[in-house]
């Protein structure tokens, strides 16, 4: 950190580290930076255009189609040496965080572990309410106590919990509308993912990949809370193809005829087969469906007892909006034993097919390292990137004495988002290298408990990075990338003004320039930078926000600070 | 290590959950049980019977005179329940708790697992050598241990807390499952297969002592 940067932090920690602005004059100023519509309410409309909407950040992920690239460009490769804290919130709970804030209208909705939902005067960080979920008394999840953020629509915000629950918040008081039970949390099912919100339907996935669940994307309405359509991500035929190479051709080694006596014996395992949805799904307005990824099979490690492909597992699946119909998917690894599973959200972006063609495409980051790419019309596969990171060994079996491949079970990508610059062709993607060794031992399912099938154990001699990886999406070839002392886990943010953000276990959050990987600007958060950025405008400046709250599973520093930063004046 | 909220301050009340203190917890069963006439004072009763069972084992005051025993004072409420139901259903087994289990209807479970998770974690005034802390935190990293106990091993709802737990119990837990004589959590054997003894014991210490 600077001289400068050193001093400002000092001086904002001195202070009570939020600026007092009078309620009149809050009202004022929230009044007046209106792009769409009345922003008391966000409409529809709204939504569907917050790809063009440089004052707001309504969706997770940026915009329905998920690029996380935002049109803001006051702040740029020129002067983002300049970039200062603007204000530094706290929360009230010291644990991961992985929260995307959401601004709507100079308002800004962010969540903690734990299920508390702060809402922020995002020119401020002055806080206007805080929500804070009455969990129940059983919470089932396997990789932190996390929530991903809100979804926003009409005058509600909604949240899901993490003992299964979905609640609807006034937007404006943050008291509870409604809740859902969305599964039992007795029986391994929680949420961490943000909801998304799309012509009056809320969507939710579950996590419980690692405890027999069976997976899905639901539709509640936005306004009662009813259940709308359930899409399960494991058909009652499981079965598929009996695939014996994944999406890149290589031989899974898959003893096909002890897992077809397996099934004549045992039945179709789709009851307890995973296929968790961790993240958020890509929306296509125009054919009206939507796109997302299912997790891994559980158990995680254990074939024996899920003979068959494990559909709709490791896969990306299209449904229906209106009704939740499957229209198709496309399986990268069938029938995994690696928990090398599909978790990080889809894009959907034009891209170049074999034959020169531009098609609607959609891409994804896997945990093998690829990022890969669709036609998303049918889901078919156009190609996959050079790997991001070292693969040994794959796919070596897990034995009860642990097998060595990479990549390690957190992968490559994990649930960590990427952005796109569609101006440059890049898709960026946040990477681990974590060595481990896979283990194997067979167990029944136990009912809600913790379900691996084995073992996953990281491998403490060997060094462990990570890297940000730029990835040409219309020829696979990797265009730049920079190694990273940790590996990485949060997500990625783009901007029009040519930039890239993206922070780090060890608490420095950076800027880069897009097209070259150069590294712009630093910040040293004191915790792990975990999640994903976010930026938008209020009174005509435009602010780069993001969490610095460490992370669980890779257990990064912990903290508990929301951070907003601008052009110096 | 980072610190993180008492888990206890962030959860709702169970439906059928008691009040925090079991005197007003006996009041309460006593008023409820009179009002509608269903059984007398005897029920409560026999529950503060249950308690004071427990407390010859697990200590008046939290801590166990019998290393071998756990602290269960402040441990969590579903943590505990599942326990006795695992014992009651034969998923997990001991000479004494087996048999203690085999009467306890599901309500008298739930009655007794409130009560222990609210009471106060007890110190246990353990502190692990340096060499403890360097072997088990590079032990418990390679298990990756955090994701499901959490930072500062506290736990959360099913998964125990291990922080400030007896260093003789975790040891003799972690072998159990390591060697398949504690069966009721099948994920942990493979992992602890992993580990030799001494690994295990100095994550043990490790964990006692924070």
């Amino acid at each position: 950190m600077t001289k400068q940067l050193s001093l400002i932090t000092g001086a904002l920690a001195g202070l009570a580290l939020t600026a007092t602005v009078s309620t009149a004059a809050l009202a004022e100023e929230t009044g007046s930076s209106t792009v769409y519509g009345d922003m008391q309410s966000v409409t529809q409309d709204m939504l569907s255009r917050a790809a063009g909407d440089g004052n707001n950040f309504l969706h997770t992920n940026g915009n329905y189609k998920q690029t996380r690239y935002h049109p803001a460009r006051q702040i740029n490769t020129s002067n983002v040496k300049n970039l200062r804290p603007a204000w530094i919130f706290q929360t009230e709970v010291v644990e991961t965080m992985e929260t995307t804030p959401i601004v709507v209208n100079g308002i800004m909705y962010a969540t903690t572990a734990f299920n508390h939902v702060y809402a922020l005067n995002a020119r401020t960080g002055e806080q206007i309410w805080h929500y804070k979920h009455k969990m129940g008394p059983i919470t089932t999840y396997c990789c932190g106590p996390n929530n991903r953020g809100v979804a926003v629509s009409g005058d509600k915000v909604y949240m899901g919990t993490l003992d299964a629950k979905l609640v609807a918040l006034d937007a404006k008081t943050g008291k509870q509308v409604w809740e859902q039970q969305i599964a039992d949390p007795e029986l391994g099912y929680s949420e961490t993912m943000a909801p998304t919100a799309v012509n009056g339907k809320i969507l939710i996935g579950t996590n419980g990949g690692e405890y027999g669940i069976r997976g899905f994307v639901k539709a509640y309405d936005a306004e009662s809370g009813k259940l709308l359509w359930h899409f399960h991500t494991s058909p009652e035929d499981s079965t598929g193809v009996w695939a014996e190479k994944d999406a890149t051709g290589r031989d899974m080694h898959r003893d096909i005829a002890a897992e077809k006596k397996a099934l004549k014996e045992l039945g179709d395992p789709y009851k307890t087969v995973g296929g968790g949805v961790w993240q958020n799904p890509a929306v296509d307005l125009e054919m009206n469906r939507i796109f997302f990824v299912a997790g891994n099979p559980s158990p995680d490690l254990d074939g024996s007892l899920r003979p068959g492909d494990n559909l709709y597992t490791n896969s990306l699946v299209s449904v229906d909006l209106d009704s939740g119909e499957y229209v198709c998917h496309f399986q990268y690894i069938a029938h995994d034993v690696w928990d090398l599973d599909a978790v990080s959200p889809p894009i959907l972006t034009d891209v170049v097919n074999a034959k020169g063609k531009t098609v609607p495409g959609l891409l994804h980051a896997g945990k093998t390292g690829h990022v890969y790419v669709h036609d998303r019309r049918d889901c078919s596969l156009v190609r996959f990137s050079e790997a991001m990171v070292p693969q040994e060994n794959m796919w070596t079996l897990p034995t009860a004495e642990g097998a060595r491949m990479l990549p390690g079970a957190n992968g490559g990508v994990e649930w960590s988002p990427m952005a796109i610059n569609p101006e440059l062709g890049l898709t960026y993607a946040m990477n681990l290298h974590q060595p481990m060794t896979y283990h194997v031992e067979s167990s029944a399912y136990p009912a809600g408990k913790l379900w691996l099938g084995g073992a996953f154990k990281v491998i403490p001699s060997e060094a462990q990075w990570g890297n940000i990886s730029a990835v040409d999406y219309n020829t696979g070839k990797i265009r730049w990338k920079v190694k990273t002392e940790q590996p990485m886990i949060g997500g990625v943010l783009t901007t029009a003004g040519g930039l890239l953000f993206t922070g780090e276990g060890n608490g420095y959050f950076k800027a880069y320039d897009a097209e070259t990987g150069s590294i712009l600007w630093k910040f040293q958060a004191g915790a792990g930078v975990n999640a994903p950025p976010a930026t938008y405008t209020v009174e005509g400046k435009q602010y780069i926000v993001v969490a610095a709250g460490g992370n669980t599973q890779l257990n990064f520093k912990r903290g508990n600070n929301i951070l907003a930063f601008t052009l110096a004046d | 290590m980072a610190s993180r909220p008492a888990t206890s301050g962030l959860r709702g009340t169970v439906p059928w959950a008691v009040p925090r203190s079991f005197n007003h917890l006996a009041v309460l069963l006593l008023a409820g049980f009179l009002l509608l006439g269903l059984c007398g004072p005897s029920v409560a009763a026999e529950l503060g019977e249950r308690i004071a069972l427990c407390t010859t084992c697990h200590g008046e005051a939290g801590l166990p005179e019998d290393p071998q025993v756990p602290i269960i004072w402040g441990q969590h409420f579903y943590y505990i329940y599942v326990q006795l139901k695992d014992y009651k259903a034969g998923r997990r087994e001991h000479e004494i708790m087996s048999q203690i289990v085999v009467d306890l209807s599901k309500q008298e479970m739930q009655a007794l697992a409130q009560h222990f998770s609210e009471q106060a974690w007890p110190a246990i005034g353990f502190r692990s050598s340096d060499r403890d802390v360097a072997q088990g935190e590079t032990a418990a990293s390679a298990g990756q241990c955090v994701q499901c106990h959490l930072g500062g091993y506290e736990g959360d709802s099913r998964v125990p807390r291990l922080a400030g737990q007896k260093a003789s119990y975790l040891e003799r837990t972690m072998l159990d499952f390591k060697h398949k004589k504690r069966k009721n959590s099948p994920s942990k054997s493979p992992l602890l297969a992993s580990y030799d003894a001494g690994a295990i014991a100095a994550m043990a210490r490790y964990l006692a002592g924070f």
